[in-house]
């Protein structure tokens, strides 16, 4: 090869990437809206996105999958946990991952820092991105068909779409608050009761470290009634 | 062999600062490791977090990385352009400078102050303190290649490596309302610098050190060079979309990203056989055999840990369950040490012993260093390989949570602290051996 074909391997070479990146790069903002509906990105959805960064939440989580991996990925987290959830941990981690075998450090957030934080979450989690991570594909469906056909459900997909973000049952979900199989055992609440706790948790008890859940009551009959059938 | 222009001196600090943030990144490493093999108390978490330590872990390793690049780029200019550097004063400046915003950037991380992006977490302030100290690097070498007494195309590699490499740095300094477009232009940073100008710089400066030390033809090295980073730039450019599966982007980026990214190994294999042909047909005789073994194993790494380690899950199907996981991690400690960490060392122990007008020296304890770190990391990328293995099997096959799997793999954490504690010590003898570099009785060569 002679060191002229060389150099125009190299010029062919650079230049051709560089123009289909580029012109990848302009219809990749051209289609941005309908994948990541950026209209739907309100200042406190960059309020969010600010705290997100004031944080350094990045290097502990990853979002998108990037970042560090030392801790859940948070693209879905909204659907996985839901908002009352994510105000909890985030404004009190060490009353929540107490008997964890792994801690989130106490950031000080505010409350209305938090909220922010769950507004940028909620845009985060609708952005189409073929359904990753594949691990929380199962919160993301039940929560959507929790809002819009509950009946279609089955209840364990209800049980550990809403609560499985803190409780496991039979090995699914995230066991820091608990399994299903032991709490059903050591219950002393009736269904009622159950189903008062699981709107508002201080309301029955008020050493309770459990958020208010965001589901109906109807819901809440439902994961009561699933419980209570475990023991 | 001693060194030839009075100004490649100002290389000599550049290399021992860079030596130093590089212990201290293997220590900040080994903190990490500690953080996922153990339960840590709640205040211990609160005072120093994983990822305040993690902010400091990658932020020394791009630190010491550039300051391995220039301190190599200042030491090459003046015997590759025949003449002094432009400006001695200038590079102490830049220096200074550059120091001055990595230290204050980590001690700000252990007090908050971030712009909270992995690996860019350094804020805006201190940004524009590190585009100076970029604007007065990218000065000197331009002025001292243009006045160059001999012209190469190994010089002007460098310099369009150096400004392409500034000019991405810009992209990663605004706020972007949108995270989706924040990471698409992050990758633009991340990736075009590591696969992309970073590859430009080392492979000119690989080159100049080939050249030097094999004494093979410079028209066949710069053959070579125009070949392999035209297909790095031609594979790494488009390759980019490997990092665009699961943003929320247009589905063709599956296709770009996959089958560019899937060709990124093919000019690293070059460079392994460029190397090998080299070495076989040099017409220098081996006078630290050393050196000619980080050369080698310069190759041999970076086709491993970019090359391999990287195609294994680069394609869409197999990165959907990989993608954020340990396997990552595998991957980019093997990659940047394979094509990074063992090139800086290979031109410290070309540079070093000409500033002590030594021809050669004394090895062992070097070789100790060599093989203790070569061998640690390669044991420590598999077992952080086997986490991530675990991690995905349980997590997204076996669908059985969080905690289970990272509970699972905290065995496997504690054998990467074990690997990491002895990569460390084989950094220790290495630096300590670069720093205290002692002629060779000639009588045994």
């Amino acid at each position: 090869m002679t060191k002229k074909a060389a150099k125009s391997i190299f010029w062919v070479g650079t230049l051709m990437s560089a123009g289909i990146f580029i012109w990848l790069t302009v219809d990749f903002h051209r289609q941005e809206p309908a994948y990541a509906n950026t209209d739907r990105i309100t200042e406190q959805v960059v309020a969010g996105k600010k705290v997100w960064h004031k944080y350094n939440c990045n290097d502990c989580h990853t979002i998108l999958g990037f970042g560090g991996y030392y801790a859940p990925d948070m693209t879905k987290a909204y659907y996985r946990l839901g908002p009352n959830n994510i105000v909890a941990i985030v404004m009190e981690p060490e009353k929540v991952y107490k008997d964890s075998f792994r801690k989130m450090p106490k950031l000080g957030l505010t409350r209305r820092e938090a909220e922010d934080l769950v507004e940028f979450l909620h845009w985060v989690a609708d952005i189409e991105n073929r359904h990753w991570p594949p691990q929380d594909e199962k919160y993301v469906r039940a929560a959507r068909l929790r809002e819009k056909e509950p009946h279609k459900l089955q209840k364990v997909d209800i049980v550990l779409g809403a609560c499985g973000g803190c409780h496991s049952f039979e090995n699914q979900g995230r066991d820091i608050a608990g399994d299903f199989g032991d709490i059903a055992k050591e219950t002393q609440y009736d269904r009622d009761t159950l189903v008062r706790y699981i709107l508002n948790p201080t309301s029955v008890n008020p050493d309770s470290g459990m958020p208010p859940q965001n589901v109906s009551p109807e819901t809440a009959e439902l994961i009561a009634d699933f419980i209570l059938g475990l023991k | 062999m001693t060194i030839r222009y009075e100004s490649q001196k100002v290389a000599l600090p550049y290399i021992q600062i860079s030596l130093l943030l590089f212990l201290l990144q293997i220590a900040m490493g080994l903190w990490l490791a500690v953080n996922y093999a153990f339960t840590l108390p709640q205040w211990l978490v609160d005072a120093f977090s994983f990822a305040t330590a993690r902010a400091i872990h990658t932020n020394l390793l791009v630190a010491w990385l550039l300051l391995g690049f220039m301190g190599g780029a200042y030491f090459i200019l003046p015997v590759e352009c025949e003449r002094e550097l432009f400006s001695t004063k200038l590079a102490y400046i830049q220096l200074g400078l550059f120091v001055l915003a990595a230290v204050t950037a980590v001690v700000g991380f252990l007090f908050g102050w971030t712009q909270g992006k992995p690996l860019l977490e350094i804020p805006v302030p201190l940004d524009l303190v590190i585009v100076v100290a970029a604007l007065i690097f990218i000065a000197n070498v331009l002025l001292t290649v243009i006045g160059a007494k001999r012209r190469s195309v190994l010089q002007w590699m460098l310099v369009g490596g150096v400004v392409f490499l500034a000019l991405l740095y810009l992209l990663g300094i605004p706020f972007y309302r949108s995270l989706n477009a924040d990471y698409y232009y992050w990758w633009w940073v991340i990736h075009l610098w590591v696969e992309g100008a970073w590859e430009l710089i080392t492979a000119s400066i690989v080159a100049f050190v080939i050249l030097q030390v094999t004494g093979i033809e410079r028209q066949v090295v710069e053959k070579w060079l125009y070949v392999e980073t035209g297909l790095f730039l031609f594979t790494g450019i488009v390759g980019t979309g490997h990092h665009y599966y699961w943003i929320g982007s247009p589905d063709y980026w599956l296709w770009w990203g996959g089958i560019f990214s899937a060709l990124e190994p093919i000019p690293i294999a070059l460079m392994v056989v460029d190397t090998w042909l080299h070495v076989r047909r040099r017409r220098n005789t081996m006078v630290n055999r050393l050196t000619w073994i980080y050369i080698i194993g310069l190759a041999i790494y970076h086709f491993l840990g970019a090359g391999v380690w990287g195609f294994i899950h680069t394609l869409p199907p197999v990165n959907y369950y990989t993608h954020g996981s340990q396997i990552t991690v595998s991957h980019g400690h093997m990659a940047f040490f394979g094509a990074y960490v063992l090139l800086n060392l290979t031109v410290f122990y070309y540079a070093l012993p000409q500033f002590k007008s030594i021809r050669r020296y004394q090895e062992k304890l070097g070789q100790w260093g060599f093989w203790t770190m070569a061998v640690s990391m390669f044991f420590l990328c598999l077992v952080f390989g086997v986490a991530g293995i675990l991690q995905t099997y349980l997590e997204r096959f076996l669908d059985i949570g969080y905690s289970t799997a990272q509970m699972t793999m905290m065995f496997w954490f504690k054998a990467a602290l074990f690997f990491g504690a002895i990569f460390l010590v084989g950094a220790v003898m290495t630096v300590y051996h670069l720093f205290t570099l002692r002629p060779a009785p000639e009588a045994a060569a």
